[in-house]
Parts: structure tokens; sequence; C-alpha cells
């Protein structure tokens, strides 16, 4: 298996060189930081990775959880890297000093992350899901949850869920059915089913905090009737002892890949003992989960992104170590074999993954920055980041994981059979990947919310900023004669998304919803482009200032070969949009006029 | 206790490591550093010492600017404080010459136990930390795989082949870790914030007001020459071919 699964050359020339985030360092709530600490947090991050993360990464996959005797039991490395993750503070490393946490800024937190998933995904998940549910009780949740279950979750001993998913309501959450009692002691009597739940059981920690949605009895009907509730597996007693808290586990899913993670079907007060706390005020549940939803979002890309780096550097090593045919050129049957990293093919498939990984990066590490400005700015400046992390979430979430399987399956292309078979990891990232575009908001969903909301909110405020920023990139970006013609591209590729943009919208005056929205997923495709082009040049204009220094060796080669991704995506991606530009303006309408019956043969 | 760890910043086992064109070294380039394996090994027994008896770890190493992320690591890891000799005089030093360096800072604070790595991966020497005892005339025990410290003493255990050796020794002395000592903790996140504030000292030769001439000087690096192709035997006939495999390994590889 490859030793190389992710480019800390790059991640270093995004953070540091791109997205300068040592700039935060200026800032009160970040000033004990330096590039340093980040280096060193990047280092210690890469250390856990090749020590307890990447070993397993195989067997993880072929000794998948299994539910045994009432419990879930995973791999022994989850609670060595739960423990370990605990420890070393990664579980709260970008909360604040007063919850414990180091004031990390999320982009370096995300970077690590990143790190973490390329190694194994699987093992990856169970910290963050934690670190997510902790936020909520922080936001949220009373002084005395925090006492009660930040330090073991923090420490890695409790794993944190989020429980929102039933049998009945995925995407459709304001159909959930759990029912939360109100009792005169201070708890609500929980009882109903939760399933595909993560982590939701596994005996690699002592018990489990379910951060959870429920209904409050009588509670109104839809999403307004949605409250947050904390519902651990094992409650603490009055005496501050641990007894069942009536949380069943009744069966757990056997997945296509990402398989060392499990997901858990649950069954809720069975003996009507289970007790439920509720975080925050009633009814408002589903506006406290989306705080943590698109948190989650952002890792989920990155996750997509991660693996694709990991296949994307398997690829790699086999295409320069295998050799196949003779170069065009040469004729002569009796010359050696030349690897396949010669053929120009190849390189165009080893050019599409970078091109798509090392742009959804960037992007995802654009929204980090949002976030990281978000927390320290206030008044206009901090509501123009907002708007703009609000309105690219779903596409930081969903390009990613659209686009990381595409990235996968070239990698996996790139070995042959071999890419085929279970002794290259490349058929484990092909499945592993596959979870992304359904898991945190189908992209189904995505298309809409972007389309649907975050477009039209507050009069196009949002898409109006976006542009903006766009623009200014495109204004640096015309300095360096090197970069006209995709600075040129980058700006019609805007004056067809405003046409399309403005053509959808139009439906949606005239109160056509269904045109407005049918092909949402085609719009979030073709603006995910755009806005991946639009991090490429904002990379370029980095690229062209380094090598106008005279640089020689690995750091020629690595602003030499980032510039050939940047011209790639620019000549082979890009331009995809004339396509969806055109299926979008002719709003055929075909998707709602085809009906169920006419599906049958 | 006064326990001491010397650490040294070496190129991590999977750099790509090319000798420069005109031979003098490698090119430093695109290497990512890392603390030398072995050093760690010292640094986390330092630190379960610490725990175990009180004090405090100091962590010295002879580098260029660099090396500073190595001694910060050992204070992300715990140590209290660094001393970092920092002269371009002694950036490539030999053996000789680095041991002399930790001797002459080491001299200058009170110490009880000194750790060494048993080598380190880059140059191979593994002579660092046997110097460093002779210099400081302390004694030393190599290699070790076990340590107890107690009553003034340590004792140590160290493998051969077929045994292992059980060494006893008075304090002050200095050991040189091996793989199985201890299993090194990770840096973590609230350490690292730490690590920042920690105090480093650097110092250069002169402060330290010793000699730089080496007593031994690379002439020449070369990489290994390049492994000749494997060769294929082709054919249908198994006999044939395990056959051809005999003559081979008798007429060409001469080893049959």
């Amino acid at each position: 298996m490859a030793e190389t699964f992710i480019s800390e050359r790059n991640l270093k020339f995004l953070l540091y060189e791109v997205f300068t985030i040592t700039d935060l360092t200026g800032y009160p709530y970040y000033e004990d930081h330096s590039q340093e600490v980040f280096d060193m947090v990047l280092d210690a991050a890469m250390k856990l990775s090749k020590d307890l993360l990447l070993p397993v990464f195989e067997e993880m996959d072929k000794n998948q959880p299994e539910f045994v005797d009432g419990q879930i039991k995973v791999h022994p490395r989850v609670g060595e890297f739960m423990r370990a993750a605990g420890e070393g503070g990664w579980i709260n490393a970008n909360y604040s000093y007063d919850a414990g946490g180091q004031q990390l800024p999320l982009t370096v937190t995300l970077a690590a992350h990143f790190i973490f998933s390329a190694a194994n995904y699987s093992a990856s998940v169970y910290p963050l899901l934690t670190s997510g549910a902790a936020r909520l009780i922080e936001s949220f949740g009373t002084e005395e949850m925090k006492e009660k279950y930040f330090a073991r979750m923090f420490s890695g001993e409790w794993q944190g869920t989020m429980a929102m998913t039933e049998p009945q309501a995925g995407s459709s959450l304001s159909d959930i059915t759990t029912l939360a009692e109100p009792t005169d002691n201070g708890y609500y009597n929980m009882k109903g089913q939760k399933i595909f739940i993560s982590a939701a059981d596994h005996d690699g920690v002592d018990n489990v905090i379910h951060l959870m949605l429920a209904k409050i009895k009588d509670a109104p009907p839809g999403v307004r009737g949605i409250s947050l509730f904390v519902v651990p597996k094992q409650r603490i007693d009055e005496n501050g002892k641990l007894e069942f808290n009536d949380v069943h586990v009744s069966g757990i899913y056997h997945k296509l890949g990402y398989r060392g993670s499990p997901i858990v079907q649950l069954s809720l007060g069975d003996n009507g003992d289970c007790r439920g706390y509720l975080v925050g005020e009633p009814h408002k549940g589903l506006t406290y989960m989306f705080q943590l939803m698109n948190e989650a979002r952002i890792d989920v890309g990155l996750g997509a992104a991660a693996i694709a780096s990991a296949a994307y550097y398997a690829a790699l090593e086999y295409t320069r170590v295998r050799p196949q045919g003779r170069r065009l050129t040469d004729k002569d049957p009796t010359l050696p074999q030349v690897p396949i990293i010669e053929h120009a093919d190849v390189k165009r498939m080893l050019l599409f993954q970078r091109s798509i990984i090392e742009g959804s990066l960037s992007l995802l590490f654009q929204c980090s920055q949002y976030a990281d400005y978000e927390k320290v700015l206030t008044g206009e400046e901090r509501k123009r980041y907002s708007l703009l992390l609000d309105l690219l979430t779903p596409v930081a979430k969903s390009y990613p994981s659209e686009m990381a399987i595409l990235s996968v399956s070239q990698g996996l292309q790139c070995l042959g059979g071999y890419g085929y078979c279970d002794e290259f990891p490349l058929e484990q990232y092909y499945r592993d990947v596959r979870i992304h575009p359904i898991h945190e908001g189908t992209t189904g969903i995505h298309g809409i919310t972007l389309l649907g909301r975050n477009i039209t909110m507050q009069k196009g405020r949002a898409y109006k900023v976006y542009l903006e920023e766009v623009h200014k990139t495109i204004q640096s970006a015309g300095e360096y004669p090197a970069l006209q013609s995709q600075t040129r591209e980058l700006g019609e590729a805007l004056d067809v998304l405003n046409d399309v943009t403005q053509h959808l919208v139009g439906f949606a005056q005239e109160g056509k919803v269904g045109l407005f929205l049918a092909d949402s997923t085609l719009y979030l495709e073709l603006f995910g482009i755009i806005c991946v082009a639009w991090q490429w040049l904002k990379q370029a204009i980095t690229i062209r200032k380094a090598l106008e220094h005279n640089l020689s060796g690995a750091e020629a080669d690595f602003y030499n070969g980032k510039n050939y991704a940047f011209r790639y995506f620019f000549d082979y991606e890009l331009p995809k949009i004339s396509g969806l530009a055109k299926t979008l303006k002719k709003s055929s309408g075909i998707t709602l006029a085809m009906t169920d019956h006419l599906f049958t043969d | 206790m006064n326990i001491v760890a010397c650490v040294k910043q070496v190129p991590d086992t999977e750099a790509l490591i090319k000798v420069k064109p005109d031979g003098s070294g490698i090119e430093e380039g695109g290497i990512k550093w890392v603390m030398n394996p072995y050093d760690e090994f010292g640094v986390e027994e330092a630190l379960k010492l610490k725990e175990k008896l009180g004090g405090e770890v100091t962590v010295v190493s002879v580098g260029p600017a660099r090396t500073m992320e190595t001694i910060r690591t050992a204070l992300a890891m715990g140590a209290e404080k660094g001393i970092h000799i920092d002269d371009p005089a002694l950036y490539n030093a030999d053996a000789y010459t680095t041991a002399n360096a930790l001797a002459a800072a080491i001299k200058e604070i009170p110490y009880d136990i000194i750790f060494c790595g048993q080598r380190a991966i880059d140059g191979d020497m593994g002579q660092v930390g046997s110097i460093l005892a002779e210099l400081l005339d302390i004694p030393q025990c190599t290699i070790v795989t076990k340590l107890d410290v107690g009553d003034g003493k340590a004792t140590a255990v160290k493998p051969i082949e077929g045994a292992q050796l059980v060494l006893e020794t008075s304090l002050p002395c200095v050991i040189t870790a091996q793989k199985g000592l201890n299993e090194p903790r990770y840096a973590s996140l609230p350490g690292i914030m730490k690590a920042k504030k920690k105090p480093v000292d650097v110092k250069n030769a002169a402060a330290l007001g010793i000699s730089v001439e080496p007593k031994a000087k690379i002439e020449k690096m070369t990489p290994p020459p390049a492994r000749p192709p494997g060769k294929i035997i082709e054919g249908e006939d198994p006999a044939a071919k395990a056959a051809e495999v005999i003559r081979l390994l008798r007429e060409e590889a001469k080893v049959i």
C-alpha cells in the first residue's frame, strides 16, 4: 500500500500561501497561535495517522463491526484512537479555552481532519462525531450538561452522535415521530426508533451520548415541532453512577464501504425508561441541529477530497512502476516497455484527480476561513462572511462528494484490472467514497437548498456578495499576463451563471416552483464547477507569484506541477458548464412531465 | 531529578534522499525533518522518569535553525526547557565534535541522567552517546531496552546476541535508548501550545568555548550502485525453467 496519502506541501501552500491563515493570529482570539504551532499540529496529525490509522485501513474494512449480544463490536483500534484523540486534545481542538479547547482555527483543524480522513476515513469519524455532538451542548445546552458530559466526551471515553434519521423520515425530517413526553422530574420520557446513526453504539467507548431530534407530545406539526435532546445510552444517576437508559441497539447495517464505522438502528424506551434532557428551547431543535450539520457538511466534503487524495497517491505510485506499451513515436517492438505514466491518457487521468482534489480542498479552506473570520469580526464584515459561508456550504459539501467518486474511479482506472481487485486499495477507496453524496443531506437536497433558498435569500444578497468575491480574484489575476485566458474564461463563466440564475429565478417569480427547482441538482453542478474554477484562479495567482522567483529542485517542481493542474481544470473541466447551461436554459420540464407508470417498461 | 535528553533532527525515513552532485552531502530541499526515532525513545524515558521521581527534563540539540522544530516537539511532549547549539561550523559535525558540543552545554547545567538515542538514522554512527559519557567522565549503558532508576543508581537491560545483560551503574550516567524501551507519546495540542512558551537557550561554539575542529571528515558521498535489473525466465515447462534457474545461480551469480 502507498505510504503517501496526502501532500503536506500542498496543505501548507493552501494554508500559508493562498489563505495566509497566520493573519488570524493578529486577532486576540487566535493570538497564541503561530505558523510554528500550526506546523506542529500538522506533524502531530501525520504521526497519529501513520502510526494508528493507516496500518488498519484495510483491516477495518475486512473486519467490519458486528452486532453481538446486544452490543456493537468494533475494531480494537477504534478505542485506542478515541483515547489518543482525547489525550491529544483533538476532540475539542477548536473549542474555546473556557471549554478546555485550544482555540485552534477551523482551517487548521480541517487540515488535520483531512490528514486523518485520508489515512483511514472510517476511523477518523469517531472523534469528529463526538466533537460535533459536544458542540451542540456547548452552544445550546445548560452548564450542568457541560459539566456532566464534556470531560468524558473530550477525553474520548464517551462517544457523541447526532441522531436524526428515522425509518420514515430521512431527507424529510419534519416527519420524525420519536416522542418526548414531559415529566415533572426535569426530563422527558423518550420513545421511538432511529436508523442510520453513525457510531451510535460500540465497545470502543464506555458510553454514548446521543444528540437526538424528537417531538414533544402535542408539538405543532412539521419542522416547527422538532426539539433537541441529550439522550445518553447510560445516564448518570444521583450518585454519579452510570445506569442503563433504555437505549437499545436493534440492528446494524452492512454497507458498501466506509465499513469501519457502524451505522446503527436504535430503539428508545422499550421498557418505558428512556430519559431525554431538552437542549435549549422546545421546538427549536432543527435550527440548532443545522448549526452542527453545516459544520459537518464541510467535513463531509473534506472526507471525500481526502479519500480521493489517498486514491490519487496510490494510483500515482502504480503508474510510475507499471510498464505497459511504448511511446506512440517508438515503432520498435523490441524496445523495453515504458511506465504507463508516460502515456498522455494516463497523465490526463492523474491531472483530472489533482484538479478535483486540490480545487475542492481550496474551496473547503475558503469556507473554513470564512468561519474563522466570522468568529473574530463584527458588524457588516462579519455578516458578509456569514452570508458567504451559508451560500457556499452546499457547494463545498456536494462538489467534492460527487467529484471525488469520479476522481477515485479514474484512480482505479489507472491500475486497470488490478484496480478492480482487493490486492490494491483502490477498490476500497471507491466503495468508501460513495457515501458522501448521501450523508449530511443528499446532493438533491443541497441543490434545492442552493437554488431554492440560498440564491434568493435576502433578495439575492449572498449571491451578490459571492459575485463580488469572484470578481476580486478576477481583478487580481488580471495583473498577470500568463493568466489572461483563464481570467477571461472565468469572467465568461460568471456571465453564464448569471444568465442561468436569472432564467431560473424567473420561474420562481412567476410562481412556477416545479420548473424553478426541477433541475436544481444540475444548477448545483454548474455552480460548483465555476466555484472551483474561482478557487483554481486564486491558487494560480499564488503560483505565479512563486514562479517569479528563481526556483529550483523540488520547489520548482511543486509550482510547475500545480500550474498544470490549474490549466487542466480550465481546459477540461470548466468547459463542461456549456452543456449544463444549455440544459438548464431549455427547462424542458420532462422530469416534471414523466409519470410513475411510464417508467414500468 | 535533573534529566537531560539529547535529540537530533534527521530526514524523515520516507524522504527521498539525493546526494549533491559534488558529493559534499545530501540535497536538503523538499526534505521533511523529524526527531531521530531512537532519540524519541530517550525523550519518552526521560519524561517517564520525571513523572515517577519528579524533577525536570532539558532537551539539548545541535543543528541549524530548523532544529528548533525538533526541540519544540520534545517540549510539546512534556520536556521543560531546551538548549539549541546553533553554529554553522557544527552543522555537519562528526560524532566527536557533536558530543563535545553537547558535553560543553550539559556541563553548564545540573544533570543526574542523560538520554541519547543509540544511533541516529541519518549518519548511522552510533558514537555520540558513548563519546559524551567519556567527555563527562561518567558511566554509560548503551542500547538499553529496559531501565529502572532509584536509590541513586540505574539498572539497565541491554540485549546481546542470544542473551541480555543486566547492567547496574551509579548516577549520573548516559543511557542510549534502543527500540523496545518504551512507546513514545504523541505531542498533544495543549502540549504544543505550552511548548511555544517554554524557554530555549540558543548558544554557539564561542559561547560554549569549544573547538569545532573535526576528528573525522566526510570526503565524499556517493549513492549505492543501482541494482541490476531482474531476469524473468520464459518458458512453458517448469522443470526446464527450474534447471535454467540453477544454471544461472551456478554460472552467473556463482552462489551455488
